[in-house]
């Protein structure tokens, strides 16, 4: 089997996984809707002011609620002792991790528009502006996130407190993700320019931590 | 440009020499029987020029002094970090179990030097800024790299012994340390600019004080040099002795 096929292979389970049972992706849009209604009964004096801290609260309560999905990525292979599969894949392993990813990616691409939905009912975003902007922070930021959070996800699977430990690893390394998505978000809606440099170094970042992520899942999944 | 250049030279150059050193654990445990006495008369001689040789700052006063501690444990702090990312190259590649003592080793030493830049960063600024805190591009994205290499302690004590839980951290410190310029740059992007200066050499340091912080540079590298070979080898014996319990 050649590798494509694999991270395909890969992606199809997890996402038939994921649609089935509906655990994972159904309590994330709930755990989304909370928080979304809960910033907009907040701030339900939205004024002019307060209306401009919305859009980077609502890039951390997508955070937050992808921390929650992230943390189970690998909670089928721990608990049904399915890592073993994982390990004998005859390609790469690498593709394995971008399977992974990818079903990850989208699993909070859906996380987004739902969020983003729900900021426009409750909270009166007006994405219209330059929905395509709007768009490729989107998807450049759950890129990011889904990389960094499958691979550090893999690596608090086995790890005692991995609830609290998956987010005290990620916040950190992901800070410049939410730093540049929510950075282009806010101009974007500001009316501003496009910022080609700040989505520059969002791409360049994914792209770094992809070529980790798909170099050292092999060592990972070695054991 | 030429700046940054010989900021890299230097750094890739004792970096490299650290990682020459370290190749032969051995080496690098014995190489604490010199380091311990140059760094004693190091910084025997960095606290006498710091007290009596150095000018008290005309606008500042006496506080301006910490100054001298401020600033050289910066890059000692990043070394530390760097090692990290190197011992866990080492580890990769070669499955040598040293390479991973040699992340955890430079790993704490770092963030003591980070802890010791966050203490003395607030006790200088309160008095000269009038705040503890300022959401500085240097401030923040130092608190950022902080919390990384605690994150990289922590995950060494939930996950310990296992040859997983070694690639597992070799992997989070190689993240941690490719995350760095992402870090300067977000950070600097949020908040725009710096209080720090850029560089104090540039700034028209006199020599009076140059001096003393060209020593502190050299005494502090030792003193990390005395800690980080000092912890090799407590992680060597925990190693060779796994059945002594230092608790």
């Amino acid at each position: 089997m050649n590798g494509p096929r694999i991270a395909l292979a890969v992606l199809g389970k997890d996402l038939l996984v994921d649609l089935r049972s509906r655990d994972r992706l159904g309590h994330m849009l709930i755990f989304a809707a909370l928080v979304v209604v809960l910033i907009s009964i907040v701030f339900r004096a939205a004024s002019a002011e307060t209306h401009s801290a919305i859009l980077p609260l609502l890039w951390i309560a997508f955070l937050f609620t992808s921390v929650l999905g992230l943390g189970r990525s690998f909670q089928a292979e721990t608990e049904d002792g399915a890592w073993v599969n994982l390990v004998l894949v005859p390609a790469d392993r690498g593709w394995v991790f971008l399977g992974k990813a990818g079903a990850n990616l989208l699993a909070l691409l859906a996380v987004e528009v739902w969020t983003a939905l729900l900021a426009a009912v409750f909270l009166e975003v007006d994405w219209s502006k330059s929905p395509g902007t709007v768009a490729l922070a989107g998807v450049l930021g759950a890129i990011g996130l889904s990389v960094l959070g499958t691979l550090l996800s893999a690596l608090s699977a086995s790890a005692r407190f991995r609830e609290f430990l998956l987010p005290i690893l990620l916040f950190p390394l992901v800070l410049p993700v939410l730093v540049f998505a929510t950075d282009i978000t806010t101009e974007a809606l500001a009316g501003r320019p496009f910022a080609a440099r700040t989505a520059g170094a969002l791409a360049l970042f994914d792209w770094v931590f992809l070529l980790i992520g798909y170099l050292g899942f092999d060592y990972l999944v070695e054991e | 440009m030429g700046e940054a250049f010989r900021y890299g030279v230097t750094g890739l150059v004792v970096v490299g020499a650290l990682t020459w050193l370290v190749r032969d654990e051995g080496r690098a445990i014995r190489s604490a029987r010199i380091a311990g006495p140059l760094a004693l008369i190091g910084i025997a001689l960095w606290l006498i020029l710091v007290f009596f040789y150095a000018p008290v700052e005309r606008v500042q006063g006496i506080v301006q002094k910490i100054f001298y501690v401020h600033v050289p444990c910066a890059p000692v702090a990043y070394l530390g970090f760097v090692m990290t990312a190197v011992g866990g190259i080492g580890f990769l590649r070669t499955r040598d179990q040293h390479w991973d003592r040699v992340s955890v080793a430079s790993a704490e030493v770092g963030v003591l030097f980070c802890t010791l830049i966050l203490i003395t960063g607030p006790i200088w600024a309160k008095p000269v800024w009038g705040h503890w805190w300022v959401w500085d591009l240097r401030l923040t994205s130092t608190l950022v790299l902080w919390f990384i290499y605690a994150a990289y302690l922590f995950l060494r004590s939930l996950t310990a012994g296992s040859d997983a839980a070694r690639t597992f951290a070799s992997l989070y410190g190689i993240l941690g340390t490719a995350a760095i310029p992402f870090v300067f740059f977000a950070v600097d992007l949020a908040q725009g600019g710096t209080l720090h200066p850029s560089n104090p050499a540039r700034e028209g340091l006199p020599t009076s004080m140059l001096i003393p912080l060209l020593v502190g540079f050299v005494s502090f590298a030792l003193v990390f040099w005395y800690l980080f070979a000092r912890r090799l080898e407590i992680a060597q014996l925990e190693f060779t002795r796994p059945e002594v319990d230092p608790g």
